[in-house]
């Protein structure tokens, strides 16, 4: 792409994954909390691919929109006013946090804008799909197996977490739910 | 036009934002989800190095799987966690799930 | 990529829904009727679009324009001939996963957005439903692209020219096509949407444009699935005799003739036969479909 390619894809989407980002905590319906976050990251992909990493676009996009959509259930499921018609306050600590929030982003993006980062004259290629294949599996091999081990825990650990009564069932209520089809 | 600090700018920005809601929100899905958001600044600035400094830097790239991944385990342990704590004491605020005890 | 390829991506995938709509009426056992069609087409665009009742109209109102987007970029990626590639990026098969992803929140939203109890109820049973049958399309997706060494659909069709992935990979093929028929909300697993249960679904309160693009965005998804389907396991363009998009065509009508029929024919599964199936068979058996392209690729494919 272009540099005016890339500056006409970059800004409005950088300004759209902004926004909607900032939205997610400003709304109080929890479905539109859990959409304008899945829009923010995906934006967030539409971006990589205009950097030249439509890989990780891809990805990008291939797996917010399972999680969001995941983190929507769990929010009507377990938020207090999930519609947001009852208008509640759910922040606490509004102005320090935003401050907090503001200082160290404003530090950041001073620190990015004011370093003097080494030119390199770059041309618009990522890292071919097939040499990150490579990278995965033969210099990242140890990182590639502890990140796979890290999700089978995670994995285990979660259902036993979520499991009434932790994972001997101690306490939890006795007998399997009866729902419309007991014969499976 | 685009160029590496502007990225980075950006990037630092959606974090600024992401940490306004970890820090900010009161329910633990919230808190998570503004974690979401500084991993996705996180990715973003990757992004750029590899756009702007480093384009074969294919470690790059697979750091950036690695916290797409993890983002996506985060997510759900946190879920779990979060049932977990609804079914002890029938609430999810980050106020009031402040003993470890129970 | 050409500068032609967007407006051609458009034209098949407006001819494509047409062609589907047809074929809709052919597989019904009726005679295809164009005009009649097209005059349906017409007075469902002429109806109003429905107002206040819906709980969150944004949401209710960008879920079709969504849902277009998506079916939209999944045709894209398919290969149609060796010149027309659709948009040819390295990582093809990845982007067409992702934008059958987003058919999951754009369904939700139309749902959610409804507001009427039953709708929301078929949006979450989608939920569900999606979050179930997601893994099965990415994984075979995997296996496929294991034997070609590349992600790009246009080289698994390479890859297939002496013989294709279905006869290779039959188990991934076995999988795929449930999953992928459930992405598009088509039967039989359209519990959350057929018109005759749970009061009309989550696309009940569509009316004019919202119900027109509904519509055209199931067709094209049709479309754009019954043509990865072609191009991933049938061979694709390869075949003697005919040229090769003309190969991609008649596999594309096939796969759709037979998904479409398949609706026709099999009972409406219930959510949690339909969950069951997802959870207890499908998924295992991806993960088994993997490891037969693992060893496929190392014993043939190097």
């Amino acid at each position: 792409m272009s540099d005016l390619g890339i500056a006409l894809v970059f800004w409005p989407t950088a300004a759209l994954m902004l926004v909607t980002g900032l939205y997610v905590f400003i709304t109080s319906s929890m479905a539109r909390a859990g959409l304008l976050l899945l829009a923010s990251l995906g934006v967030e992909g539409l971006i990589f691919i205009a950097l030249a990493s439509e890989f990780l676009g891809f990805l990008q996009l291939l797996m917010m929109s399972g999680e969001m959509v995941i983190m929507v259930f769990f929010m009507v499921m377990f938020m207090p006013d999930p519609g947001g018609l009852m208008g509640m306050d759910m922040t606490h600590d509004k102005r320090r946090s935003a401050a907090v929030a503001a200082a160290i982003a404003v530090a950041l993006a001073v620190v990015a804008v004011l370093t003097d980062w080494p030119a390199r004259a770059v041309g618009n290629d990522a890292p071919d799909v097939r040499a990150i294949g490579f990278e995965v599996m033969g210099r990242s091999m140890i990182t590639f197996l502890f990140a796979a081990m890290t999700i089978l825990f995670a994995m285990v650990g979660g259902v036993l977490l979520a499991k009434a009564g932790g994972r001997y069932g101690i306490g939890a209520p006795r007998g399997e739910p009866r729902g419309p089809r007991s014969d499976d | 036009m685009v160029s590496l600090p502007v990225v980075l700018a950006v990037a630092a920005l959606l974090f600024g934002i992401g940490l306004y809601g970890a820090l900010g929100q009161t329910n633990t899905i919230m808190v998570i989800m503004g974690v979401e958001l500084m991993l996705g600044a996180s990715m973003l600035n990757v992004v750029g190095f590899l756009r702007y400094a480093h384009p074969d830097a294919t470690s790059g790239a697979f750091f950036v799987l690695v916290v797409m991944t993890l983002m996506a385990v985060e997510a759900a342990v946190g879920f779990a966690l979060v049932i977990s704590a609804f079914r002890h004491s029938r609430t999810a605020e980050v106020d009031d799930l402040t003993e470890l005890k129970g | 990529m050409s500068d032609w390829t967007p407006v051609a991506v458009l034209a098949v995938a407006l001819g494509g829904a047409g062609a589907v709509a047809l074929l809709e009426q052919l597989v019904a056992g009726l005679r295809p009727a164009p005009a009649a069609l097209a005059r349906d087409a017409v007075a469902t665009l002429r109806q109003p679009l429905r107002r206040p009742e819906t709980y969150d109209t944004w949401l209710f109102h960008l879920a079709p324009g969504l849902l277009v987007i998506a079916a939209v970029t999944a045709l894209a990626t398919v290969p149609w001939a060796p010149g027309f590639r659709g948009i040819d990026f390295q990582a093809g098969v990845i982007l067409f996963g992702g934008a059958l992803a987003y058919v999951t929140p754009a369904v939700f939203m139309a749902g959610w957005g409804a507001g009427s109890p039953l709708a929301v109820v078929g949006g979450f049973r989608w939920l569900a439903l999606m979050l179930a049958y997601a893994m099965p399309v990415a994984m075979v997706l995997t296996a496929v692209a294991a034997p070609a060494g590349s992600l790009r659909p246009a080289d698994i069709v390479e890859v297939q020219h002496a013989v294709p992935m279905g006869l290779v990979q039959p188990l991934a093929l076995g999988l795929w096509l449930p999953a992928v028929v459930a992405v598009c909300f088509l039967p039989p697993f359209d519990l959350p949407h057929a018109p005759s249960e749970l009061g009309g679904g989550t696309f009940a309160g569509y009316r004019g444009l919202d119900a027109a693009l509904v519509r055209l965005a199931q067709r094209v998804l049709l479309v754009a699935v019954s043509g990865m389907t072609a191009a991933l396991f049938l061979s694709g363009w390869h075949g003697p005799l005919l040229p090769p998009a003309l190969w991609m065509v008649v596999k594309t009508a096939g796969v759709a003739a037979l998904i479409l029929w398949a609706g026709r024919r099999l009972p409406r599964l219930e959510i949690d036969r339909a969950l069951a199936l997802a959870w207890k068979v499908a998924n295992p058996l991806a993960i088994v479909a993997i490891v037969i392209a693992g060893g496929l690729t190392l014993g043939f494919y190097r």
